[in-house]
């Protein structure tokens, strides 16, 4: 079965595989046969893979699994490529600039057909008593800023978008 | 005065801190919850928890008709304010004082003096205590800028009426001065309401030692000595400890008696905090004084082996402190880390999540003071901070590795928090040596941040291995097919 792993944004394809006796996981470096067992604290497990044994916590939340190891704890996006394909994501993402947190938009300094260079800042936003201003991704031509100043926005939210560049 | 029944007016860890101590004391408790709120320790601890009403949750903790009407109507005696919040509005202890109820801290008159940074450095100034250059902004607004440059540069810009670095810009360069006091000005009168600004020098790698005091009102003032608390992202502090590698003992003692000056020039009452920019040099100067509980107070709990809050809540019923100054002696090392839900390679973007799983580090010299609960969900209605992780040891460097060692082992998962950012900095050479300064991580921010050892295939086996409904898939794939395998099929 394929599945994409996102860690620290860096995507990986990987397919699980049982040969009778055990579980393979291959991945682009190759084939590592692994099993995961429970030690009973909760979360807890014990990790054979690659050659090295590990012991971990784990939780595994609707979108992305969060294992503690080694003093660290990670968050791993899980993707169905079946749903991606399905079109959720979508929309360059080096066009938009999408909202970091939840929060207020203090000022907007650009307005649709402005020409804007890469770091140029459109908005000024506050989110968690913190102004944070946000900067054109690339070069181009603001196409939209659907908030004026003042507005409060959600997670996620698309606070600028820029006109899709022509090749 | 005595008091029979405390309302906590607080939320999150320090609301369960203050209740365990209350209750310790044989009083009955009260807290008050938000209903958007998630359960935490405290209403679990509480005798009583009290629903509050507002537009947000953070407006229900600030409306102080109403905490006072619940404070009347339970039957409260006294009410603790905790920190943030209502902690240090003098409006609130009038409101309190009026309905004839208890403020466990300071009078208003001193957290109104206290509360003006502008005003509190005049009177610190002129009753001979050390204060940094300066300029005023109210002393001739018409002037500001001119006498701001006359301070000169790298100067730090402050709202008057500020605190917890909210609004605090520095300013190393001329070109920059004029558009950094308007920013600070906005962050001002958006925070605080008010835009008044002042300036002054910025000291080059300060570090920020502050200190204890506890007095009764009667003139009498007792410190229980300093702590440091240089790290700061944003100028929040995330580490403090005690003592201050950095004091000698001489030094030690300036600094105390100092700040237990202060607070006898005040004639303070309650618990309250003296914090002073300390220079490279070893010159200090007068920052600030916040007349209530601190963050940080735990550390100085561990190495005095006094129950601050305890002290609060004896001076408040009018005992007095229980002890004299010579009773008061630091033993042993403490360091407090401040678990918070947020992104450290992200610029410390704030983390929201539902909490999977938590388990917290315990054993010896480990003390967790924490406002969380499994199950909970963690949101942008309340400070980043979760809970505080306190260690204690017998000297620094058995406290940096039991602090090392706790910090691994807290478990949360399901929210990204700085656990693996604070072990980090533990671990820096240049902290385990005590250099630093309030600059340190910035200064470090590479290094501090560098991601460690790649273990994604590990990652990735325990996730695909733990997913149920994938390893169902390939459980039901025929055998055959299963033993072909299907990379790339």
């Amino acid at each position: 079965m394929r599945r994409i792993f996102q860690i620290d944004g860096d995507e990986t394809e990987c397919w699980l595989s049982h040969d009778g006796n055990r579980f393979v996981l291959n991945t682009p470096d190759g084939a590592m046969p692994c099993r995961l067992d429970p030690t009973g604290a909760p979360g807890g497990h014990v990790l054979r893979a690659g050659g090295r044994v590990q012991e971990l916590r784990l939780a595994v939340g609707p979108e992305a699994t969060f294992v503690h190891m080694n003093g660290r704890t990670h968050a791993i996006g899980r993707v169905d490529p079946a749903e991606r394909l399905a079109g959720r994501d979508g929309a360059a993402a080096a066009d938009r600039i999408v909202a970091p947190m939840p929060g207020v938009v203090v000022s907007v300094n650009a307005k649709p057909g402005d020409h804007v260079k890469e770091g140029q800042p459109l908005l000024v936003i506050e989110s968690m008593k913190l102004e944070t201003s946000l900067a054109a991704p690339r070069d181009g031509v603001v196409a939209e800023i659907p908030f004026a100043a003042g507005d409060s926005f959600g997670l996620k939210a698309t606070l600028a978008q820029l006109a899709a560049e022509e090749d | 005065m005595s008091i029979s029944k405390l309302l906590v007016a607080n939320r999150g860890e320090i609301a369960a801190r203050v209740l365990r101590t209350a209750k310790a004391r044989g009083l009955a408790t009260a807290v008050l919850r938000h209903p958007s709120e998630q359960e935490g320790p405290a209403h679990l601890i509480a005798d009583e928890v009290v629903s509050i009403d507002g537009p947000t949750p953070v407006a229900a903790y600030l409306d102080i008709p109403q905490i006072v009407e619940v404070a009347k109507r339970i039957g409260a005696d006294a009410v603790h304010p905790g920190y943030g919040f209502l902690s240090e509005n003098a409006g609130f202890v009038a409101a309190l004082e009026q309905a004839g109820v208890t403020f466990v801290g300071p009078t208003s008159e001193v957290i109104d003096l206290m509360g003006d940074k502008v005003r509190a450095r005049g009177f610190v100034e002129e009753r001979g205590f050390p204060v940094a250059p300066s300029a005023i902004e109210d002393d001739d607004p018409a002037t500001f800028v001119e006498r701001s440059r006359a301070v000169g540069y790298p100067l730090l810009i402050k709202p008057s009426a500020g605190g917890g670095g909210k609004g605090m810009r520095v300013v190393r360069e001329d070109s920059a001065l004029e558009s950094e006091i308007e920013t600070a000005r906005r962050e001002g009168e958006r925070y605080f309401g008010d835009g008044r600004l002042f300036v002054e020098r910025y000291i080059e790698r300060p570090r920020h030692i502050e200190v204890q005091v506890m007095g009764d009102g009667q003139g009498n003032v007792v410190h229980f000595w300093e702590r440091e608390c240089s790290i700061q992202r944003r100028f929040q502090k995330i580490i403090e400890e005690t003592p201050s590698p950095a004091l000698s003992a001489q030094q030690r003692l300036d600094i105390c008696e100092t700040a237990a000056g202060i607070a006898r020039a005040v004639n303070y009452r309650g618990a309250g905090t003296v914090e002073f920019i300390y220079a490279q040099d070893g010159s200090f100067y007068f920052l600030e004084m916040n007349t209530r509980l601190q963050v940080e107070h735990p550390v100085t709990e561990m190495v005095t082996g006094f129950d601050l809050v305890a002290e609060q809540l004896r001076i408040a019923a009018g005992e007095g402190p229980s002890a004299a100054q010579d009773d008061i002696a630091q033993s042993g090392h403490s360091i407090e880390l401040r678990i918070c839900a947020e992104d450290a390679t992200e610029d410390f973007r704030p983390a929201i999540g539902d909490i999977l799983l938590l388990d917290e580090p315990q054993g010896t010299g480990v003390r967790v003071d924490s406002g969380i609960l499994g199950g909970g969900k963690v949101t942008t209605d309340f400070d980043p901070m979760l809970s505080k992780l306190i260690v204690h040891a017998p000297d620094r460097m058995q406290a940096i590795a039991r602090a090392r060692q706790a910090v691994q082992n807290y478990v949360i998962l399901g929210v990204t928090t700085n656990t693996g950012y604070l072990d980090a900095i533990l671990a820096h050479p240049d902290f385990a040596s005590g250099d630093i300064s309030t600059g340190f991580l910035a200064e470090q921010a590479d290094t501090l941040t560098a991601p460690g050892e790649d273990i994604s295939d590990l990652l990735i086996a325990a996730t695909a291995l733990s997913d149920d409904r994938l390893v169902g898939e390939v459980m039901q794939i025929p055998e055959m097919h299963r033993k072909m395998g299907g990379w790339r099929n």
